[in-house]
């Protein structure tokens, strides 16, 4: 007589089995205690006793974090350079653009931005405890403040058309995200519009 | 294994800031499930830990890009799993369990025999509803390969479909299913015959 397979029994089990092995399992004596019995493993399977790991992993995954927030700073930092570098690269080639930049509106966002940048890392918010809100509202403006520097790391010589308008926006757009992230880290106000 | 994976969205939020406190209850939450589905599917505990930590240090890489859609733990649980299937391929290659596992297996899961078991009740006089102890089936799950583990433990406990199991470990979805079927005859097997023979 032939009994259903093991492929049968978990294709029934999942509700997928064919129409033999659904008639069959039904008259099948056999195969119907077969089919419990794979029910039963695998319920004991799931039943097995939780293990605990012999070492603490978590100093090593600290660490990891810590280096990982270094790697993430000189980032920024290297972010910040390439966006200098940019910067230069388009007053070098001012002559090609529509209209005259503003140079000394430029470098002063550009300081401005600096000094913030400065002063978040003297203030260390990262050694901080935050409360939820105000460490989503930092992560929210880090992400902006990236996504500003990506451009701004993007508008090198090579792509000197850029609007010079455009590049004083990007950094003064800069500037007052890192002025709200400040404002989140040192006086955790609630009121920085996100 | 009961374990409460709730986690509350403000400690997500923080741990998304880089607060270590809040990564550590994050850690904390998480570090038995994880390590638990490393260790059965790698079995060796050094090994397991190893995952851990890997999926943790990945954790904290990555946790910007987790958007709050669907369980933090499917999320995390999805990392474990790539890290320990990545240690199956890369770390170690058992040749001779894979090949101990083949020739006891053979065409096991063939038609015609019960499940591709023998007759019920024919190979140690146990009727096939009566489940041994349960650390039988834990020592006989252990003897399966590190593959085989992974189908089961994926398929059957951790809820995976052949679909997603055959992603994860860049098979088909029929060597997953071939895989969980042959898996199953060997426990069966195992289980009438007593584990330790």
């Amino acid at each position: 007589m032939m009994h259903c397979t093991m492929d049968d029994l978990l294709a029934l089990r999942a509700g997928e089995g064919s129409a033999w092995a659904r008639q069959h399992a039904a008259g099948c004596a056999a195969c119907r205690a077969e089919l419990e019995a794979l029910y039963q493993r695998v319920a004991q399977l799931k039943a097995l006793p939780a293990r605990r790991p012999a070492r603490d992993r978590w100093p090593a995954v600290r660490d990891g974090a810590l280096a990982e927030r270094r790697r993430r700073r000189g980032r920024w930092g290297v972010s910040g350079l390439a966006a200098a570098a940019a910067l230069a690269g388009l007053l070098v080639f001012r002559p090609f653009w529509t209209k005259p930049v503003d140079a000394a509106e430029l470098a002063r966002v550009k300081q401005q931005s600096a000094t913030l940048e400065q002063q978040l890392q003297r203030y260390d918010p990262d050694g901080r405890v935050t409360s939820g809100r105000s460490a989503a509202l930092a992560a929210a403006l880090e992400d902006r403040i990236a996504v500003i520097d990506g451009e701004l790391a993007q508008l090198g010589p090579s792509r000197a058309q850029a609007r010079p308008a455009d590049l004083v926006t990007l950094w003064q757009q800069r500037v007052e995200l890192m002025e709200q992230l400040m404002s989140v880290h040192v006086t955790r106000a609630a009121y920085v519009g996100l | 294994m009961t374990i409460s994976l709730a986690v509350p969205d403000i400690l997500v939020a923080r741990a998304k800031s880089g607060d270590l406190e809040a990564l550590e209850a994050l850690y904390r939450a998480f570090e038995t499930p994880v390590y638990n589905l490393a260790l059965r599917v790698l079995r060796r505990p050094e090994d397991a830990e190893d995952v851990l930590q890997e999926t943790f240090l990945e954790v904290v890489r990555s946790i910007k890009q987790y958007r709050g859609e669907g369980h933090l733990w499917g999320w995390i649980r999805q990392i474990a799993t790539s890290k320990a299937l990545m240690r199956i391929r890369h770390d170690r290659v058992r040749e001779t369990e894979e090949l101990h596992e083949e020739s006891v297996a053979g065409a096991g899961a063939g038609a015609g025999d019960i499940a591709g078991v023998g007759v019920i009740g024919a190979s140690a006089g146990m009727s096939p509803g009566s489940v041994p102890a349960q650390i039988d089936l834990e020592r006989a799950f252990e003897r399966l390969s590190e593959t085989s583990r992974a189908v089961v433990w994926l398929h059957d406990v951790e809820g995976y479909t052949h679909e997603e199991i055959a992603e994860q470990m860049g098979k088909t979805v029929s060597f997953s299913k071939s895989q969980l079927a042959r898996a199953h005859v060997r426990l069966r097997r195992m289980l009438d015959e007593g584990v330790s023979q």
